[in-house]
């Protein structure tokens, strides 16, 4: 029996704002517990809220670089459910009237090639509170400085497949909602959550299976690892001759298991009805136009751009767009001067090195590009060169030039220096000296290895030969 | 002695005179309070629309002074950490807050006898209801404790106190004031609203908290209400009578009244037209489902977790600690509205409560558009369908105890300005006329009712 | 009647509001009595296209996103039931998880 897995994803993403959707508090991370709250965000009793127009305009940013057509009117309401991270008793979310609707995720599946995946919606709300179980014997700690923060919810069609294919639209969701600057999408910060519905049907059925709703999904890793968990144990109950139950899900990352939370139906009653608080999100096409006009380059048409100015290969384009800040640190290398393949190449080497340990660029482009132009001007060597950005990432205030000095690393390229140490290398190795004399050419190598090393790496190589060649010859 | 000083001593001592009668009309009152509330307007200087008036706040708008209780046992001890904006502008007037008053828990009742803290008496007559919610503030002012009161309005909660009691009171059109710091019952309908000795006092006060607030996204971007100009007659103004209000089985004191008052407007040069608004039967259904069901979630955040007493029932975990603190910590009347909320917008009946009553709604704001599209600036119609009643006479019967509000409650639904006058006694008890106006036409409204105010005889037995 | 005990007990479950045996009988006759009354709005005709009624304004006015709270005058502490290194403290709510 072939089973065929449907996957949908619905994505929570924070967006980055200074101050939360519905009250001024800070959105900063990691502050003491209940530190960024208001009478809004604790929910006090007569507080009201008044949504971040930034939080919309990013939201908004968001759905166009998705595909999504943004409405002109949409309407803020209330999801009622009881929970001890959310101070009102309801959160405040879309529902039937969402921001924007009817998007589209194209990319190379691992499985099936390049397809196309709807996003049915992205609609606005705001976070709730973190819970803390584990400090407090026999308690539950609340913190709400996360209570209020603002919050996209991107759902998408049931079109994926497979674990992997989920996983792959995670990255690619990921990659395109940082280039529209709307969230940093940083896991570990939990500004980045994934709730994953998953049914599977005998292939070539029409009808969906009933779906489970897998929780608590923390890293893409493990999102791919619980749909697999989940779709093995569905399988397996289907073939046994039982039934999928609806039920939600949450995934224990340390078992790999999942198990299910809740099953009472009335947990999935939650009233919707409009906020009465606020009237209706009404958007002007003006409005919505600054608003595209305004969309940052996406990595589809940056791949391009860049392969075909700078002449890239494919690959190179690929890895140098995989990432805003990469391919913006690129453009501003190669705009301080640098030659576009010399810039891709130290990209893709240390600088990537650097970017993946630190998640930045420690080396201004300005000065990435002066030590670009040391090595090309034959003052250091590229070996020295990657010695002197090691230490540029320690110490980035300091120029280049400086480091090598400092560091003893500018090439000598005086003959009359690099004839004294290539004589005392003659010296020092007659029997060698009349081998090379006797046709033994390949040892000029190990006669520039020696001059490398009395000059303790500072002869400049390119010179080095002529000399030696001249001296050997006598 | 300062003015203030004196004033804050003088309702010290009505307070307490008060008290001691037993209107039970204030919450939270202290002399140290009224004090230092004194010594902070003259700090200030200055003077100001309301130099030194001392102003009773309902106990549902919160200060961050005294406790805030709603009435209700579930925020008993609690007091607010912030300033409810329409309070913070009457003290940048120069009033002096004298009181936090008793209404019905949560401001859901309409007889002030649904408090947790016992029910306010009728300053006339001890044995009957101020009305309600904002009973203990319509009855302060009638006692003549302070000039003038906040209350709040989500279905006529300060109009139908203040025909009961026989002082002027008047729901301002929703959005003129800030609910910023109102305890939500209602929002869609919920208006910080003014109870006063005379239309002069109640309208200086409205237009001191009116206006756009950054803090409350339901209020119009609009200037503050300025002082209408005043008017010696109502030459030029078409009054009209809608016949829904005036049922043949109207209370015979009240129609007396109303009679006097139709006079009065003639006498003052307006004309008086019938008209209709057909759909007035069904706006206490319609209120009965809108106000329950945001109730029931504006009520959700009373959970024991965050502030107000907690209680934890059997089992020791979050639910218990929720059905324990909710269950014990609301009254009959708020738990049987959280119940009917619930149930109007829980899965399978939404459009059959909700949704219908959305529709009606916009019915019912219809009838007024038209009314007021036809040529008539005003509407007149009694507040209350009887005087005042016995405590004790409703309170077995929700419905019979809602039916207090049927002139009442339309007008909310609609988002209208109205007010209710004092137009004459009925067995010695009050009766209250009502005076609806367009959106935003406030001005219109004051002066009129301030016109009418100056020839009716507001104490006097109508017959 | 329209509502049972049943429905009183799974309504009050979703508002959280513990609801004693004793009283169940009148509250169930109590809310029928307000629901029977609410449902004459079967008898209006509305039109199923009309737009929901607004009271306030037509659009939302929108907050410029600049940090600025409302600041508290009491701490949480004040006002709070139990609150212990600045976290509101609750029972362990493993018992909504499990379920």
């Amino acid at each position: 029996m072939t089973w065929e897995t449907v996957i949908g994803l619905e994505v929570h993403v924070q967006l980055d704002t200074r101050s939360k959707m519905f009250c001024g508090c800070r959105t900063t991370f990691g502050d003491p517990p209940n530190t960024n709250v208001c009478p809004v965000c604790l929910g006090l009793p007569g507080a009201l809220p008044v949504p971040n127009a930034e939080a919309v305009r990013i939201g908004a940013r968001a759905a166009m670089a998705l595909g999504c057509m943004v409405h002109p009117r949409s309407v803020f309401a209330r999801k009622n459910y009881f929970y001890p991270d959310l101070p009102k008793g309801y959160q405040i979310s879309q529902f039937d009237q969402p921001l924007a609707t009817g998007g589209r995720l194209t990319f190379e599946s691992p499985d099936r090639g390049k397809i196309d995946v709807g996003i049915t919606r992205l609609h606005l709300e705001e976070d709730a509170g973190k819970l803390i179980h584990d400090r407090y014997p026999g308690k539950t700690a609340v913190d709400l400085n996360r209570a209020g923060i603002p919050l996209a919810e991107i759902v998408s069609e049931p079109d994926l497949r497979s674990p992997a294919e989920a996983r792959a639209y995670l990255g690619v969701l990921r990659q395109i909602l940082v280039y529209a600057r709307a969230s940093e999408c940083s896991m570990e910060q939990g500004s980045l959550r994934v709730d994953a519905n998953i049914s599977i049907r005998r292939a070539g059925d029409a009808r969906l299976g009933t779906k489970a709703e897998v929780k608590n999904l923390n890293s893409f890793a493990n999102v791919e690892r619980a749909l697999e968990a989940e779709h093995t144990r569905q399988i397996a109950l289907i073939e046994s001759g039982q039934r999928v139950q609806q039920v939600t899900l949450l995934f224990n990352a340390g078992t790999g298991r999942v198990k299910p939370l809740r099953s009472k139906e009335e947990s999935h009653d939650y009233r919707y009805f409009p906020d009465p608080d606020l009237p209706p999100l009404v958007l002007s096409s003006t409005w919505v136009e600054e608003q595209r006009a305004a969309l940052p380059e996406m990595p589809e048409a940056r791949r391009g751009r860049l392969e075909r100015a700078f002449a890239l290969s494919a690959y190179d384009a690929r890895v140098l767009t995989s990432e805003s800040v990469l391919a913006d640190y690129f453009e501003a290398v190669v705009s301080a001067g640098v030659e576009p393949k010399v810039a891709a190449n130290w990209l893709m080497g240390d600088v990537m090195a650097t970017f993946n340990e630190s998640g930045g660029f420690p080396v201004s482009a300005a000065a990435l590009a002066q030590l670009v132009a040391l090595v090309r001007d034959g003052v250091v060597s590229h070996q020295a060169a990657k010695r002197i950005y090691t230490e540029l990432v320690r110490s980035p205030r300091e120029e280049p030039k400086t480091v090598a000095e400092r560091l003893g690393l500018v090439q000598v390229s005086d003959q009359n220096a690099l004839a004294g140490w290539v004589d005392e290398v003659i010296a020092a190795h007659p029997g060698e000296v009349s081998r090379f004399r006797d046709g033994e050419g390949k040892l000029m190598a190990f006669f520039v290895g020696q001059v490398m090393k009395r000059s303790k790496g500072k002869a400049d190589p390119k010179g080095v030969q002529p000399v030696l060649a001249e001296r050997l010859r006598q | 002695m300062t003015a203030a000083a004196d004033a804050a001593r003088v309702t010290g001592e009505r307070l307490a005179a008060a008290d001691a009668a037993g209107l039970n009309a204030a919450l939270h009152w202290s002399q140290r309070l009224l004090d230092a509330e004194a010594a902070r307007v003259d700090e200030r200087g200055a003077g100001g629309a309301l130099a030194s008036m001392p102003i009773a706040i309902k106990d549902n708008i919160v200060t961050a002074e005294q406790p805030t209780t709603c009435a209700s046992r579930i925020l008993e001890g609690y007091t607010s950490p912030f300033t409810a904006t329409a309070v913070d502008r009457l003290r940048g007037a120069g009033a002096m807050i004298a009181a936090k008053t008793n209404l019905d828990e949560f401001a859901m009742g309409s007889s002030t006898e649904h408090s947790a803290y016992g029910r306010v008496r009728h300053p006339l007559d001890a044995d009957r209801v101020p009305g309600g919610s904002s009973g203990g503030s319509a009855a302060l002012v009638a006692a003549g404790v302070v000039p003038a009161a906040l209350g709040s309005e989500t279905g006529g909660s300060v109009r139908q106190p203040a025909s009961f009691c026989g002082v002027v009171g008047v729901k301002p059109s929703y959005g003129r004031v800030s609910r910023y710091g109102l305890v939500a019952f209602g929002s869609s309908l919920d208006c910080i609203s003014v109870l006063g000795r005379t239309v002069d006092d109640a309208t200086k006060v409205l237009s001191a908290m009116s206006g756009a607030d950054p803090l409350d996204a339901t209020t119009l971007d609009r200037p503050p209400m300025p002082m209408p100009v005043a008017r010696a007659d109502l030459r030029g103004l078409r009054v009209g009578l809608p016949r829904e209000y005036f049922p043949a089985d109207l209370h015979p004191g009240v129609s007396a009244a109303m009679q006097r008052t139709r006079e009065a407007i003639l006498d003052l040069g307006a004309d008086v037209c019938d008209v209709s608004l057909p759909h007035t039967p069904y706006a206490v259904p319609t209120y009965y489902i809108v106000a329950p069901a945001e109730a029931a979630a504006n009520l959700a955040r009373f959970d024991g977790v965050r502030y107000g007493p907690r209680k934890v029932g059997p089992g020791g975990d979050i639910r218990a600690l929720y059905q324990a603190t909710r269950g014990e910590g609301f009254g009959a009347e708020v738990r049987r509205r959280i119940l009917v909320g619930t149930y109007v917008l829980s899965a399978g009946y939404y459009d059959a409560y909700y949704r219908k009553a959305q529709r009606v709604r916009a019915l019912i704001a219809d009838d007024f558009r038209r009314a007021f599209a036809l040529g008539v600036d005003l509407l007149l119609t009694p507040t209350t369908p009887t005087p005042a009643f016995r405590a004790g006479e409703k309170t077995d019967d929700p419905v019979a105890m809602y039916l207090a509000d049927i002139f009442v409650c339309a007008v909310s639904l609609a988002g209208l300005p109205a007010l209710s006058l004092p137009v004459g006694r009925s067995e010695g008890l009050p009766v209250g006329a009502q005076i609806i106006a367009p959106f935003f036409e406030e001005e219109l409204m004051l002066s009129a009712a301030a016109a009418i105010e100056r020839t009716v005889p507001a104490t006097a037995e109508a017959r | 009647m329209s509502i049972g005990r049943e429905e009183v007990r799974h309504v009050a479950r979703l508002a959280e509001l513990a609801v004693r045996e004793d009283e169940l009988d009148r509250l169930v006759e109590q809310l029928n009595r307000i629901v029977d009354y609410v449902a004459q709005l079967d008898q209006v005709p509305a039109d199923a296209t009309s737009e929901p009624f607004l009271p306030g304004p037509h659009s939302v006015a929108l907050r410029e996103d600049t940090p600025a709270p409302v600041p508290l005058r009491h701490p949480p502490a004040d006002f709070a039931p139990e609150f212990v290194d600045g976290f509101f403290l609750v029972p362990r709510h493993g018992a909504m998880e499990e379920e």
